[in-house]
C-alpha cells in the first residue's frame, strides 16, 4: 500500500517524529560536550585574568599552570570591602600585589565584560575587555591591544579619593565606549572600600 | 547520473555559488576581514551543505511537499547547532570568532538553494558531492577575498605579519577601507569581472 505523503495525518506524523529525533540528538550532544565547553570557559577566564595582570606569554595550553603559579589568593568581598565567603565581589590576587577584578557591562548590541588589574598603590597594571556581539572593526576594537594598553599606568585614587578613569573612546563606536566607561566606573565604585583599605595598609 | 567529477569541480568554476549564482554574499562580507575566520566559515558551510544535501536527499521521497521548507530548515539548523557545539568544545578560539556568524550559516542561501535545486531531485551520493562542490566553491571565493582584505587591510596573513616593518617606516600604510564590509563586495565584483572576461561564454548577450 502506498501512503499518501501529502495527507494531513502523514504531515503531522512526519513533523512530530522529525522534531523528537532532532531534540534527542541535540540534547545528547549538549550533555556530552558540556564538560569540554566548561573547561574552555574556565581556561579563557584564567587567560584574561593573567593577561590583565601583565603576564603576556599566557595561552590556552599553559593557562592553568601559570594561573596556579601566579594567583596567590582568590576571595570574595562584601559591600564594605572585607573578605567574606558570602560576598558578591570576586578578587584574584596575582603575585601578592596585583588585584584583578572582573567587570560586567552593556555594549551596543550585547553584554561586554573585562578585567582590571590594579596594584596596591591604586595604579592600573592592565585592562582586558571582551564582548559578545559588538561590530567588528568598531565596538569590537575594545579587544585590541591598542585600546587596552591606554589604561596602563592610570591612577584610580588621587589624594585619598577615587577618581574617574579617562580614556580615548573609539571613533564610530560611541555607545560601546560609553558602555566601557560606565562599566569601569560602576565596578570601581563597588570596589572602592577595598582599595581604600589596601592603600591604608601600605606603610 | 551526472558525472561525479563534474559535480564536484564545476561549482568551483562555472557554476560557482558566489560569483555565478551570487548566493551567500551576506556572509561573504561578514567573515572575510581576516583569513582565519574565512577558512573556518568556508569549512563549516562545506560540511553543512554536503551533509544537509545528503540527509535531505535520503528523506526526499518521504518529505511532504507542503512542509518541505520547514523540514529543510530543521535539518540545517540541527547540523549548524551541532557544529557550533563541537567548535565550542574543541576549537574554542574559532567558535568565539564565529559566534556572531553561526546564525549566518543557517540562513546561508547556498544551503537552501542547493537543497531545493538539487537534493530534492537527485540521489544521496550525487547530492553529497554537489554540496561538497558548492561548499568548496564558496570557500574558494571566501579565502580569495579574505586574502586580499587581510593583506591590504592589516598587513598580515592568518595573523602573521607579512608586510615588513621597513615598508611602514618608508611611509606605507594599511588600507583601513579594506577592513570595512563594502570592500568585500568590491573584491567579489572584481573576481566576477575577471572570471567573465576569461570566459566570454558566461556573458549574457546584450539585447539590441
Amino acid at each position: 500500500m502506498k501512503k499518501d505523503i501529502n495527507s494531513n495525518g502523514y504531515i503531522f506524523l512526519y513533523a512530530t517524529i522529525l522534531v523528537v529525533v532532532v531534540a534527542v540528538l541535540l540534547t545528547a550532544a549538549a550533555i556530552w560536550l558540556k564538560p569540554f565547553q566548561d573547561d574552555n570557559k574556565k581556561n579563557e577566564k584564567r587567560i584574561n585574568i593573567l593577561r590583565a595582570a601583565g603576564i603576556a606569554e599566557v595561552n590556552a595550553d599553559n593557562a592553568s599552570a601559570l594561573f596556579e603559579e601566579h594567583c596567590t589568593d582568590e576571595f570574595l568581598l562584601d559591600e564594605n570591602g572585607r573578605p567574606d565567603n558570602n560576598g558578591t565581589l570576586p578578587v584574584f590576587v596575582i603575585d601578592r600585589r596585583i588585584s584583578v577584578i572582573p567587570m560586567k557591562g552593556k555594549g551596543l548590541w550585547g553584554p561586554i565584560s573585562g578585567y582590571l588589574a590594579i596594584d596596591v598603590e591604586g595604579k592600573i597594571v592592565g585592562a582586558n575587555f571582551d564582548h559578545e556581539s559588538e561590530t567588528p572593526g568598531l565596538g569590537g576594537e575594545i579587544t585590541t591591544e591598542k585600546f587596552q594598553s591606554q589604561f596602563r599606568g592610570k591612577q584610580i585614587r588621587d589624594n585619598g579619593q577615587m577618581v574617574p578613569i579617562e580614556f580615548d573612546a573609539i571613533t564610530g563606536a560611541t555607545k560601546t565606549s560609553n558602555g566601557v566607561k560606565e562599566m569601569i566606573d560602576k565596578t570601581l565604585k563597588s570596589y572602592s572600600p577595598y582599595f581604600e583599605r589596601l592603600s591604608h595598609a601600605q606603610p | 547520473m551526472p558525472n561525479p567529477k563534474k559535480l564536484l569541480i564545476e561549482p568551483l568554476r562555472k557554476t560557482n555559488p558566489v560569483t555565478v549564482l551570487v548566493l551567500g554574499i551576506c556572509s561573504c562580507l561578514a567573515v572575510t576581514a581576516q583569513l582565519k575566520p574565512a577558512v573556518v566559515m568556508g569549512l563549516s558551510v562545506t560540511v553543512v551543505t554536503a551533509l544537509s544535501n545528503f540527509i535531505i536527499s535520503l528523506l526526499r521521497k518521504g518529505i511532504p511537499q507542503r512542509i518541505r521548507i520547514i523540514v529543510q530548515l530543521v535539518v540545517v539548523a540541527t547540523l549548524v547547532i551541532l557544529i557550533d557545539q563541537f567548535l565550542k568544545a574543541f576549537a574554542y578560539d574559532v567558535s568565539k570568532q564565529l559566534s556572531v556568524y553561526v546564525g549566518l550559516i543557517i540562513t546561508n542561501c547556498i544551503i537552501m538553494g542547493r537543497l531545493e535545486a538539487f537534493a530534492l531531485s537527485h540521489g544521496p551520493w550525487e547530492s553529497f558531492l554537489d554540496g561538497l562542490g558548492n561548499g568548496l566553491g564558496y570557500s574558494l571565493i571566501l579565502v580569495l577575498v579574505a586574502f586580499f582584505r587581510e593583506l591590504l587591510g592589516s598587513g598580515t596573513l592568518l595573523g602573521y605579519q607579512v608586510i615588513p616593518q621597513s615598508f611602514y617606516e618608508a611611509g606605507y600604510q594599511n588600507n583601513g577601507l579594506m577592513i570595512l564590509p563594502p570592500m568585500a563586495l568590491i573584491i567579489v565584483g572584481v573576481i566576477i569581472w575577471i572570471q567573465r572576461t576569461r570566459n566570454p561564454e558566461m556573458q549574457e548577450n546584450n539585447p539590441k
